[in-house]
């Protein structure tokens, strides 16, 4: 069970979060709102790479499918509702199916067949102008309705998408908590032995990818609506690679981790921003950093500095105290 | 989770902090500073800073001083048009960018729904199309462009056929359309229909298709680094037609990058640092920036001096009220020096001014022929 701890910093968090948009302007409203929308994209992928161990590079593209999906079809007067889980449902096929190549292929060519299979979606988005409007993009995209209550203003929206990243939040922590969470992390940690203990190993890195596609697919399902207007650029290789430093920087195979790593990948640039010219390298150059320092991600800044300590404390017993002071 | 907010707040407090100048005109240049679009965006943000520079010199707007931010939309509409949500919190009186047509497109709705006058170097035809009473161009539009260059093509050159050679984004895609249109009607035939990426590296395929295409004269329509690059290619291969363009293809930073491979380019182009009106201009911008300035250099350049004559003539700094002064009416280079050439804008935002034909001459821009402007008022 969660520990009184974990509980009163999520009922904080989420009250702050409920307070927030009296609290902002338009701006800051709407990038809190494309910080859950990187949360649930973030959440979804580190399933598949975090806990399923599996790389995956297209994870972007899978967002890129859902949000063209709800954006087409809303275009052609189908309503939000039937669109967005036709969305998921789209991308959740996808993810079976470049789940495949994941069974033959592992690592860094799972990483380059996964980042060409995100290319090809690019390309489809780009070049395929009847359905998806090509280099001009779809624009116009209207907020969801329901029951003639128009999500239209910024901070309804932003509620709405609070509602589903906490509902897809819990969704996960339950599949994590399931014998299917210890099963992914047994693919990950020894795949020989998981599979000599009965776990169907093929169904469930299929299952891993599926998954983490489909969250994909709800991330995207928002982001056409929160930013009314789609092209090519947001689902490329970069925000690929982006959603992955999320997962990596935040702390892979830690629940939390995509969360923080969304709000650092988003912010920080924002925040670097006075340095003008030189963000990008400043951004840069603390990624690289990091991984040199805490490989783990931020969430294991604890771990790693007791782990420094007992190091540091083993080595202080091996050696005599009178030899120190020789 | 909590970190997020206090940023978030922090962040707005900041805004907020920044509105307090309210003394100063604010404006905001929304451009790109990263990605495909940093040659560009750059240019235009220098020109800009420029006039803004020499219109504070010279005691502001109405002895107000104008006060710039920069935001850089890393050349993606989304970002460009979360920007200019920004800088609509911030109140500006008005936005200058950004110059890419994909970008301008999404975030002029932002800066409508606000009532802020936009000036954009966007040229595609569509950005005016939205009915957006506050957006204007700093350019001629691809549809006031195009035509001249397919006139010359047909009627000086005498080409029988082209192959058209674009970048596969809003803008290269506008201008293809348009051209394909344009020849059509001149009864010159396109031999080939090639596609390249925008930020695409390798051009060896899109040269050798338009060599074996064999057509008279080969028009390309790419952005600037996407040019200096096919120009290069095209000298590599030998290519030996004439190399038409329209304003990207002869721009100072791909006379730049390109080098000698520019040598015998030609086309037309709306603005030119090498035409008589810019004498004052060049060296200014040349001591400032050390570095030639392109058409989007003189886009950012006008775009401050057209919203001081505009605030002057409107006598207010109300959105509405320089938008309507704008509309529907002429300014005189003689009465306002920093525009640079005469220039009347029409009802939708799009601008009508003198236009140059223009042949690369020793990694040069020469002027063969000044052509006048489309509607004489």
């Amino acid at each position: 069970m969660m520990s009184k701890q974990h509980l009163a910093f999520l009922a904080l968090a989420l009250a702050a979060l409920l307070a927030a948009p009296a609290f902002l302007k338009t701006y800051g409203l709407y990038l809190l709102t494309l910080w859950l929308v990187y949360v649930i994209a973030a959440l979804g992928l580190n399933l598949t790479v975090g806990y399923a161990g599996l790389k995956s590079l297209c994870h972007a593209g899978f967002m890129g499918v859902g949000a063209y999906t709800v954006a087409i079809m809303m275009k052609a007067g189908f309503s939000f509702w039937l669109a967005s889980p036709l969305a998921i449902l789209l991308c959740f096929v996808l993810g079976l199916l470049i789940g495949f190549p994941a069974l033959r292929v592992q690592l860094h060519y799972l990483g380059f067949a996964t980042l060409g299979f995100n290319l090809l979606l690019v390309l489809f988005f780009r070049n395929e102008e009847w359905l998806t409007g090509g280099t001009f993009g779809i624009q116009n995209i209207k907020r969801p309705e329901l029951f003639g209550f128009a999500f239209d203003g910024n901070a309804p929206f932003f509620y709405f998408v609070l509602l589903i990243t906490v509902v897809a939040g819990v969704a996960l922590a339950l599949l994590l908590r399931s014998p299917w969470g210890r099963a992914f992390a047994a693919l990950r940690d020894n795949p020989i032995r998981a599979e000599s203990t009965g776990v169907n190993i093929t169904a469930y890195t299929l299952m891993s990818f599926a998954i983490g596609a489909a969250y994909a697919g709800i991330a995207g399902a928002l982001f056409a609506p929160l930013v009314n207007f789609i092209e090519p650029a947001p689902f490329g290789i970069a925000n690929s690679l982006l959603f992955l430093m999320m997962v990596v920087v935040g702390g892979s195979g830690r629940f939390y981790g995509p969360v923080l790593g969304a709000a650092i990948a988003l912010l920080l640039p924002e925040y670097l921003r006075f340095l003008k010219d030189w963000y990008l390298a400043v951004f840069g150059f603390a990624a690289v950093a990091m991984m040199i320092w805490l490989p783990g991600g931020l969430l294991s800044m604890r771990e790693t500095w007791l782990l420094a300590k007992s190091k540091r404390d083993a080595k202080r017993q091996a050696t005599p105290s009178g030899a120190e002071a020789a | 989770m909590k970190t997020t907010i206090a940023r978030a707040v922090a962040l707005s407090l900041a805004a907020v902090a920044g509105a307090s100048f309210a003394q100063n005109i604010k404006i905001a240049q929304i451009v790109e500073l990263s990605g495909p679009g940093t040659a560009a965006g750059t240019m235009y943000r220098n020109g800009a800073n420029l006039a803004i520079k020499e219109i504070n010199a010279a005691g502001g707007i109405m002895g107000r001083r104008i006060e710039s931010v920069e935001m850089d939309t890393q050349t993606q509409p989304a970002i460009a048009k979360a920007m200019t949500v920004k800088a609509v919190d911030d109140k500006v009186t008005a936005i200058f960018g950004p110059v890419f047509s994909g970008s301008i497109l999404v975030s002029q709705a932002e800066s409508q729904k606000a009532g802020i006058p936009n000036f954009t170097g966007g040229e595609a035809t569509t950005v005016t199309a939205q009915g957006n009473p506050f957006i204007f161009r700093s350019s001629l539009s691809q549809s006031s462009a195009i035509p001249k260059v397919a006139a010359y093509m047909a009627n000086d050159l005498k080409v029988k056929s082209v192959a058209v050679v674009f970048g596969n984004n809003d803008f290269g895609k506008g201008g293809r359309d348009a051209i394909i249109k344009e020849l059509g009607a001149r009864n010159v035939k396109i031999a080939a229909d090639i596609s390249t990426d925008p930020g695409q590296v390798d051009m060896s395929s899109a040269v050798l298709r338009t060599k074996q295409a064999n057509a008279d004269a080969a028009f390309v329509y790419v952005n600037e680094e996407e040019s200096a690059r096919l120009l290069k290619e095209f000298r590599k291969q030998g290519y030996d037609k004439p190399l038409i363009g329209e304003t990207t293809l002869l721009g100072a930073k791909v006379l730049e990058l390109a080098g000698s491979a520019a040598n015998g380019a030609r086309g037309h182009v709306g603005l030119t640092a090498d035409a008589p009106a810019f004498k004052d201009f060049l060296p200014k911008f040349e001591k400032e920036f050390k570095a030639k300035p392109d058409h989007n250099g003189i886009k950012g350049y006008f775009s401050a001096y057209v919203l001081k004559a505009a605030i002057e003539k409107a006598k207010s700094t109300d959105g509405k009220a320089v938008a309507a002064a704008l509309r529907n009416s002429c300014f005189k280079a003689k009465d306002h020096p920093g525009i640079l050439l005469d220039v009347c804008f029409d009802d939708k935002g799009d601008l009508d001014r003198e236009s140059f034909l223009v042949e690369v001459k020793d990694g040069k821009q020469v002027v063969t022929q000044t052509l006048p402007m489309l509607g004489k008022r």
